[in-house]
């Protein structure tokens, strides 16, 4: 079972709160949800819409056709109608014109009444969401009671009732850091990574964090990076985030904490470029410049989750691996899984908790920096030390290599032994999953598939694993949101293999699963 | 009977300034200062430096304390983010002209604003030397260099009026040729709460010996009037070499900063440790 549902209008009318409001009620009584956000670079009008996508399955996509649009503006209705099924259904504005502010919330009370749910599973919702508010609840009930039931949506009975939480990317970054211990957590406004900006902004008060994190708005993204060594250097555990263009900036100081090898956690969430590009969309169009980013030859890690929990648990993995080895962390993301909400259910790893051993300021003097530098710290121009120290920054990769493998750098999804092999990484993970589920569910039925799918979580350092899986493979394809396909780039780059099957889509929009699926089975 | 420690606040690195140069004095200044305060009770290994390139931040190597060799314009950054991390350190930044004010000039801007607990010293030699006597922001007008065979077109800019208009807490200018004073501009502008502001006025041997035409011309003030201020800040205009050149504290205010206005930070501070030592 599966529905998809736009709720689409101006910027500020609420569309959000229809999501989320929906969302809590379905995973309430069992349904998993996804929630796509398209918005535009404006803060009030224009055209933005979420698609609900609504399953009984775990599911991390939403599909090209609709079953039914929530239209808070007309406008909505004439850009959207010709991806509604021929039965699908529309809640228009004019529904409700006379209940004035609360139209969204009586919009959402009227799918929750089509989806055939329990009234009282919606006013308990609106009730937790505004309190008692009673225009609010009255505008749920009178949307309930206009609209007529179409489907018949019942509390299911799986296990994982209660256990699922909506969570986005960002919110997951966010959890990571603060399970990793995060001090500082420092930024210039860029979307898509401000929502990490934003969460953990709300969280700096709030004691249960345990970190006595502080959130700090710098004049710019250069200033970021240098203060997020700073503080680095001092013994606090930092994160700096941004997107493509901020990142740019940033790279000069990147390289410097190659040399300086002060620990450092980057999260980069990109967006459609080259330029200011498309700044509310989504490509995965920057692991190139995660990779290379910064001049000179120095070590670094380069970490791609692909749902919220990998989130957490790549953020925490990534704060470790940059305090034992001194070392630069990337965590790279993308506007669509850091802004879309997703149901999980499952738990995340164990935490990995480090404590900060080496020496700081304060307790003696230590000294670190960006020129090359003696045992002491202090400046040389001596070739033999110059090469020394150039050897031991590529030993310390040598040992960044072993210590990982104790991580999860690939994920191998579906039936172990299909000749068809499907290669993606970051937010294209759920999507690919979703696809080959519709095709012949592989991943429900291990055993069943023609299909697996390889995830590649670690970027730098990458599996030897994935060269193997491919040598075995009859079939391989490769799936990314961007233009030239830079994950197969880097797997020619370390493995010698070029993929000749590629599926790239790079207007700024994730794949649906339903098309993702007729372009793999286009695939001979 | 008491034995004094010997502070050892010099390190055995070669020096590698040009002979004569006024860094050294700068360096002397810096390292009686760091003494007297040590003996007074401030403890050596609380003292963090960030130093950015050029000639001046060579000092990274000479000193005898904590710190970072950043990159050329952003030691401010640096030295923000250090107070972030331990507000508890007493923080320092050294710049040249061309660091501070042409590829730093942002973060300049920014520190004076946010007013951390932070001593910023720049040696103005009105010149790029390092890289061979380009100009920079302050170099005078007329000032030839490789880089401009025709002289420098542009007036230069006055520093002290941009520290006082972004608010600096702190402002002070010395004559690193008098050694006295300059150390004890130095040990104020260490104890003053805030965003602290020395800038040297010096020559560069090789590029630039304007600063010796403007030695006669300096008088020392201590000034803590903002208006008065305004008019000290316009009396060199870093261009001409007539009239009066004011050294000494320019403007000196008591304001919040900002280890006082975050809450977390003021919980560090109560606490008198970093993150590293507190759960």
């Amino acid at each position: 079972m599966r529905l998809n549902i736009l709720i689409g209008g101006k910027a500020g009318q609420g569309i959000n709160k229809v999501s989320q409001i929906v969302s809590r009620v379905l995973n309430k009584i069992g349904y998993y949800t996804f929630n796509y956000r398209d918005y535009q670079s404006l803060i009030r009008g224009g055209h933005n819409f979420n698609v609900l996508s609504i399953s009984d399955k775990k599911i991390g996509s939403i599909e090209s056709k609709l079953d039914g649009i929530i239209a808070l503006d007309d406008k909505t209705i004439e850009l959207h109608k010709n991806e509604l099924k021929k039965e699908g259904f529309i809640i228009k504005c004019g529904d409700f014109c006379t209940i004035g502010k609360n139209v969204n919330i009586a919009q959402a009370g009227g799918l929750i009444k089509i989806l055939g749910i329990q009234k009282e599973n919606l006013i308990e919702e609106i009730k937790k969401e505004f309190g008692d508010n009673k225009e609010a609840i009255a505008a749920a009930e009178d949307g309930y009671k206009t609209k007529n039931s179409k489907f018949n949506l019942e509390r299911l009975k799986n296990k994982i009732v209660n256990k699922i939480a909506i969570m986005s990317g960002s919110q997951g970054i966010s959890k990571g850091a603060i399970d990793s211990g995060i001090n500082l957590y420092l930024a210039y406004p860029m979307t898509p990574a401000t929502a990490v900006m934003h969460e953990l902004a709300s969280k700096q008060f709030d004691n249960s964090s345990g970190t006595n994190l502080i959130v700090f708005e710098a004049e710019n993204e250069i200033s970021v990076a240098n203060a997020g060594l700073g503080a680095s250097f001092t013994g606090a555990k930092v994160m700096i985030g941004t997107a493509g263009g901020g990142f740019d900036l940033m790279t000069e100081a990147l390289s410097f904490q190659g040399m300086a090898e002060i620990p450092l956690v980057v999260y980069l969430a990109s967006r459609p470029g080259p330029g200011t590009g498309i700044p509310t969309y989504s490509l995965q169009d920057d692991l190139d410049v995660a990779l290379r980013g910064g001049h000179g030859e120095f070590p670094r890690i380069v970490i791609a989750p692909g749902d919220p929990i990998e989130c957490i648990e790549k953020t925490n993995e990534a704060f470790y691996l940059s305090e034992k080895f001194n070392a630069l962390s990337i965590i790279l993301s993308d506007k669509h899984l850091a802004e879309s909400e997703f149901s999980t259910d499952r738990k995340p790893n164990k935490i990995i908790d480090f404590k900060i051993t080496r020496k700081v300021p304060g307790e003696g003097i230590v000294k670190a920096s960006s020129y090359e530098h003696d045992k002491f710290g202090n400046t040389t121009e001596n070739s033999a030390i110059a090469k020394k120290n150039a050897d031991e920054r590529l030993k310390k990769y040598d040992e960044i290599k072993k210590d990982v493998k104790k991580f999860e750098m690939i994920k191998i999804y579906g039936n172990k032994n299909a000749k068809n092999l499907i290669i993606g990484w970051g937010s294209t993970k759920t999507v690919i999953l979703d696809a080959l589920d519709a095709i012949d569910g592989s991943i429900e039925n291990p055993l069943k598939g023609k299909y697996k799918f390889l995830q590649v979580l670690y970027m730098k350092p990458i599996s030897d694993e994935i060269k193997k899986e491919i040598e075995k493979a009859s079939k391989v394809i490769l799936v990314e949101n961007n233009v030239t396909g830079q994950l197969g780039r880097l797997i020619r780059e370390k493995t010698g293999i070029a993929i000749k099957n590629k599926i790239l889509k790079y207007d700024g929009k994730p794949f649906t699963s339903d098309e993702l699926k007729e372009e793999i089975l286009k695939v001979k | 009977m008491t034995t004094q420690n010997k502070i050892e606040i010099g390190t055995k690195e070669e020096i590698t300034w040009c002979p004569g140069c006024p860094n050294f004095l700068v360096l002397a200044a810096w390292k009686n200062a760091l003494a007297k305060l040590i003996k007074e009770g401030y403890k050596q290994e609380d003292f963090v430096m960030c130093t950015g390139i050029g000639c001046h931040p060579k000092i990274y190597d000479y000193l005898n304390i904590s710190g970072v060799y950043g990159l050329h314009g952003r030691v401010l950054p640096v030295c923000l983010g250090m107070k972030l991390g331990n507000p508890n350190l007493k923080a320092l930044g050294f710049s040249g002209d061309g660091d501070a004010y042409a590829e730093g000039m942002e973060h300049f801007i920014h520190a004076a604003r946010y007013n951390a607990d932070i001593t910023y010293f720049v040696a103005d030699n009105q010149n790029f030397a390092l890289t061979t006597g380009q100009p920079t922001p302050t170099s005078p007008q007329g000032f030839k260099s490789k880089a401009e065979p025709a002289g420098e077109y542009n007036m230069p800019l006055n520093p002290v009026k941009l520290a006082l208009a972004a608010g600096a807490s702190f402002i002070a200018r010395i004559n690193p040729k008098d050694l006295v004073h300059s150390q004890e501009i130095i040990e104020k502008a260490i104890k003053h709460k805030g965003f602290a502001f020395v800038e040297s006025v010096q020559d560069c041997l090789i590029f630039n010996m304007n600063s010796k035409d403007l030695v006669p011309l300096m008088y020392k003030v201590d000034n803590k009037d903002k208006k008065k201020a305004q008019e000290l800040a316009d009396e060199w205009d870093y261009d001409k070499k007539d009239g009066k050149i004011p050294i000494g504290i320019i403007y000196q205010e008591e304001k919040p900063i900002l280890e006082e206005k975050w809450p977390q930070l003021k919980k560090l501070r109560e606490s008198g440790k970093g993150r590293k030592s507190i759960k």
